[in-house]
C-alpha cells in the first residue's frame, strides 16, 4: 500500500444528456502530495471529483482511492475520503460546534474520541472562541473554514477540495491555502481543483490542466512550462479599444496567439526582440498607441494560452 | 445509530425555527382559544361568563301523588309539591342565577310564543300530568323544550340542566318499578318516599342515563347528548382536535420537506459522501418526520388539557387514535414530497393541497349541529384527515375500543400506501 497511488483515474466518462462533461480522464495522485485540477468554469472538474467520491456513476472507466474501487467499494472510498465541497454544505442554523459533532458522527465518531477531535478541528480552522455561534451569521470565509472543517473529522487519508477559494476574501484566501499546505505536511493527500493558476502554481506538487472535459497536460509546473519551449509572454496596453489591431496581431509572424482581457493584452510569442517592432508597425497603421509593454516568464496561463488559444478566465 | 443522530439534529433544528413552532403549537392553541373567547370571556377567577338565557317557563303540573320532596339535595332550595316545582326551584336556584334568568308564563302558548317574538331564548313546558305520569310505572313523564334556533350555546347549557335533572328522575322511574315489584300494590305515599330517598341519592352524584325524560324541540340536536361536562367544553374540544390534525398533517409535510431542503442546502449530496448508507440517511429523514408530529401531538393534547379542560377521553384510546394521527400525518408528508422536484414546488403544496384535504377531513368540526352533518361526515372519510378526526372524536366520546381499532386500522392502510409510495420514490431519486 505504502507506494501505491493515492488515487488512480481511469479513463472516466460522465455525460449529462448531450453534453459530455467528462471524456476519457485518467491520472495518478500519488500518497503525500497536493494535486491540483486547473481548468476554467464547466471544464468538468466538478462532475470529474463528484465521481471520485461516489456522488455520481461514471458511464465508463473507473477509479480507485487508497486501493477502493470507486465503483464497487463506496463504504470503502468513503471512509478513506474527506470531500469539501465546491457550495458550502452546512446546516446554517445550527453552531459551528454542532455542525462539527454531526458530521464527525456520520464519520463514525463517538463520545470522547468525538469531543476532543472537535476541539482539535476547531482549534485547526481557528473558530475555536467562536464556535459557539451560529454558522448562519459567519462570514464567508469563516463558512468556508467549516466548511472544511468538516472533512477532517475523521482524519482521512485523502481530501478532496472544490474550488475552496473561490468568491473570498485575500485574508482567508490565504488561510486556506496555508491550511492546505498545513495539511499535505501532515502526510495527507490533496486533490485540489481551481480555476486560478497562481494558486495551483504555489500550492501543487502536479497539475493537471482540464478544458472541455479533457485533460490536456499535466506535469509539475516546471514540466508544463516547458510545453511552450522557447516562448516569451507579453503583455501590453493601448490607448484605444482596437478589436481590428489585435486581429492583425493575431496574424503577425512569430505570434503564437493573443488575449485580450479587459485593458490587458497578452501575446505569447517565438521571439520578443523580433516580434515586438512587428507588434508596433501594426498599431501605428491602425493609428492605436501601445502605452506599456512587459515581457513576463511564461506561466500556467501562457500554457492554457498555448493548448487552446484562449486565456484561462474566459 | 446515525438515523437516530439525523432526525435528532433535525429536530433541533426546528426547535429553533420560528416558523415550525407557530405551525406545530402556537396556531393550532391560538384558533381554539378564538373560540373559546368567542363563546364566553374568561372572568378574573377562570369561569366563563355567558350571556344569561332567558328562560321562559309554562309549569301545569297540576301535582299527582302527594309528595313532599326534602330539599336539602336539591338546588332551588324551596319547598316543591309537584314534580313541575321541583325543575322550576332548580331553574330558579341561586346557582343558575349567574346563567339564566326565568320567568313564567301562564299557558305553553304563550311560551312558544316568547319564542317566536324573541323575547325568550328557551320555553320550557311542563305538563299538566307530569307529576302523574311520573308516579305511574307505565307513564310518559315528559318536558317540552323550545328554543330559538338561531342559539346554541345558551339554551344547549340549560338542557344540559334539565337532562342532569331528568337522568336523577329515570332513576326514580327504576326504583319504583322496582319497589312496586316487590309491593305488588299501588301505595302512592310510599312511592313519594321512594322518591325522596332516590333524589337524595341522585341528585347528590352525577349519573350518566338517557334522556328519556326531555322531549327536545330544536332544529338540529343531534349533538345533544349531554354529558356532566360544561357545554363550552365539549365544543372545544372537537374545535381543538381538527386543528391539532389539520396542522399535524401540515407539520408531517413540512418536515418531511427538510429531505428537499437539505438537497438545497447542499448537505443532501454531503451526507452521501460521508460513509452513511442511503438506507441510513432516508431512515434518519423519516424518523424526525415521525418524531415531529409525535411531539407535536402529544405537546397539544396536553397543552389543550391543561389550558382549555379539554377531556380526551380514556389514555388508551386516545393513546390509539393519537398513534393514528402520528402515523398517517408522517406518511402523508413523506408521500407528498416524495412526489416534488424541489421546495418551490412545495410552497403551492402547502397553500393547496394540505389545505384542501385538511378542510375536508375536518367538515364535522365545521359542520357540528347542522341538518346534513351525516352527509358531510361521509365526504370527509375521503381524506386521511377525516379518519383521523374520526378516530379522536371516537375516542372523546368514549366509544368502544374495537371501533377505535377499525378507524385506526383504515389509517394503516392509509398510511401504508403513502409510506410504500414515498419511500419507493425517494430511494429511486438518490440511485
Ligand atoms: N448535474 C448536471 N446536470 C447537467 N449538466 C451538468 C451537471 N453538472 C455539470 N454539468 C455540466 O457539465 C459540464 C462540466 O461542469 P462542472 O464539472 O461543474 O465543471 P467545473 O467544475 O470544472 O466548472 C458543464 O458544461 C456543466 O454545465
Ligand atoms: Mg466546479
Amino acid at each position: 500500500m505504502n507506494n501505491s497511488p493515492a488515487i488512480e483515474v481511469l479513463n472516466l466518462h460522465r455525460s449529462f444528456g448531450g453534453n459530455k462533461a467528462v471524456q476519457g480522464v485518467s491520472f495518478e495522485v500519488k500518497q503525500g502530495e497536493i494535486f491540483s485540477l486547473l481548468g476554467p468554469n464547466g471544464a468538468g472538474k466538478t462532475t470529474t471529483i463528484s465521481m471520485l467520491s461516489c456522488l455520481l456513476r461514471p458511464d465508463e472507466g473507473d477509479a480507485r482511492v487508497m486501493g477502493h474501487s470507486i465503483r464497487s467499494d463506496q463504504m470503502g472510498v468513503k471512509s478513506a475520503l474527506g470531500v469539501v465541497p465546491q457550495e458550502i454544505a452546512l446546516y446554517e442554523d445550527l453552531t459551528a460546534r454542532e455542525n462539527l459533532n454531526f458530521w464527525g458522527k456520520m464519520y463514525g465518531l463517538r463520545g470522547s474520541a468525538l469531543k476532543i477531535r472537535v476541539d482539535e478541528v476547531l482549534e485547526i480552522i481557528g473558530l475555536s472562541d467562536r464556535a459557539r455561534e451560529r454558522v448562519g451569521k459567519y462570514s464567508g470565509g469563516m463558512k468556508r473554514r467549516v466548511n472544511i472543517g468538516v472533512a477532517l473529522l475523521h482524519k482521512p487519508k485523502v481530501i478532496y477540495m472544490d474550488e475552496p477559494t473561490v468568491g473570498i476574501d485575500p485574508q482567508s484566501r490565504r488561510n486556506i491555502l496555508d491550511s492546505v499546505i498545513a495539511l499535505k505536511n501532515q502526510g495527507m493527500t490533496v486533490l485540489y481543483t481551481t480555476h486560478y493558476m497562481e494558486e495551483s502554481q504555489e500550492i501543487s506538487d502536479h497539475i493537471a490542466i482540464m478544458d472541455h472535459g479533457k485533460v490536456i497536460a499535466s506535469g509539475t509546473h516546471e514540466e508544463l512550462v516547458k510545453l511552450i519551449g522557447g516562448q516569451a509572454r507579453i503583455e501590453l496596453t493601448l490607448n484605444t479599444n482596437a478589436e481590428n489591431v489585435i486581429a492583425e496581431w493575431k496574424t503577425v509572424e512569430g505570434v503564437d496567439s493573443v488575449t485580450a482581457e479587459e485593458e490587458k493584452i497578452s501575446a505569447l510569442v517565438n521571439d520578443s526582440n523580433l516580434v515586438l517592432p512587428r507588434l508596433f508597425e501594426s498599431a501605428t497603421r491602425h493609428s492605436a498607441r501601445i502605452t506599456s509593454v512587459e515581457i513576463r516568464e511564461p506561466n500556467l496561463e501562457s500554457v492554457f494560452l498555448h493548448l487552446t488559444g484562449r486565456a484561462l478566465r474566459d | 445509530m446515525k438515523a437516530l443522530d439525523i432526525a435528532l439534529k433535525d429536530m433541533l433544528r426546528s426547535l429553533r425555527s420560528f416558523f415550525a413552532l407557530l405551525f406545530m403549537f402556537v396556531l393550532p392553541l391560538f384558533i381554539t382559544g378564538m373560540f373559546y373567547f368567542m363563546f364566553g370571556n374568561v372572568a378574573e377567577d377562570g369561569e366563563f361568563n355567558l350571556p344569561k338565557t332567558k328562560v321562559i317557563v309554562a309549569n301545569m303540573d297540576a301535582g299527582g301523588p302527594k309528595f313532599n320532596v326534602d330539599t336539602d339535595n336539591i338546588p332551588g332550595g324551596k319547598d316543591a309539591d309537584t314534580m313541575g316545582e321541583l325543575i322550576v326551584g332548580i331553574l330558579e336556584s341561586d346557582d343558575m342565577a349567574d346563567l339564566i334568568e326565568v320567568s313564567h308564563a301562564a299557558s305553553p302558548a304563550a311560551a312558544r310564543a316568547a319564542i317566536d317574538n324573541q323575547t325568550a331564548q328557551v320555553a320550557i313546558i311542563i305538563p299538566k300530568n307530569f307529576s302523574d305520569q311520573f308516579a305511574d310505572i307505565d307513564g310518559e313523564a315528559v318536558i317540552e323544550f323550545y328554543q330559538d334556533p338561531t342559539l346554541n350555546i345558551g339554551p344547549g347549557i340549560i338542557r344540559a340542566i334539565l337532562n342532569r335533572f331528568t337522568d336523577g328522575m329515570a332513576g326514580v322511574k327504576i326504583a319504583i318499578n322496582v319497589f312496586m315489584d316487590e309491593a305488588e300494590q299501588k301505595d302512592q305515599a310510599r312511592v313519594g318516599e321512594v322518591v325522596q330517598r332516590y333524589l337524595k341519592i341522585s341528585l347528590a352524584e352525577t349519573e350518566d342515563l338517557e334522556k328519556e325524560l326531555l322531549d327536545v324541540h330544536v332544529p338540529a340536536s343531534e349533538n345533544a347528548a349531554a354529558k356532566s361536562e360544561n357545554f363550552l367544553i365539549r365544543m372545544l374540544g372537537p374545535i381543538m382536535g381538527g386543528m391539532m390534525i389539520f396542522y399535524s398533517f401540515f407539520t408531517g409535510t413540512s418536515a418531511a420537506q427538510s429531505i428537499l431542503r437539505e438537497e438545497e442546502e447542499r448537505t443532501m449530496p454531503r451526507l452521501f459522501t460521508t460513509p452513511t448508507s442511503q438506507a441510513t440517511i432516508l431512515s434518519g429523514k423519516f424518523l424526525y418526520v415521525f418524531m415531529m408530529v409525535s411531539v407535536q401531538v402529544t405537546v397539544l393534547l396536553a397543552a389543550a388539557r391543561a389550558i382549555f379542560g379539554i377531556n380526551w377521553g380514556e389514555v388508551l384510546p386516545v393513546t390509539i387514535s393519537a398513534i393514528g394521527i402520528v402515523i398517517s400525518a408522517s406518511s402523508f408528508g413523506i408521500f407528498v414530497n416524495s412526489l416534488l422536484k424541489d421546495t418551490n414546488q412545495g410552497s403551492v403544496i402547502f397553500g393547496g393541497l394540505i389545505t384542501i384535504t385538511g378542510m375536508v377531513g375536518m367538515i364535522n368540526t365545521f359542520a357540528m349541529g347542522s341538518p346534513n352533518a351525516d352527509q358531510l361526515g361521509d365526504v370527509s372519510l375521503l381524506v386521511p384527515q377525516g379518519w383521523a378526526v374520526r378516530g379522536l372524536t371516537q375516542a372523546m366520546r368514549g366509544q368502544p375500543i374495537n371501533e377505535i381499532l377499525i378507524t385506526l386500522s383504515v389509517l394503516l392502510i392509509w398510511s401504508a400506501v403513502f409510506f410504500i409510495i414515498g419511500v419507493w420514490r425517494f430511494n429511486k431519486r438518490y440511485v
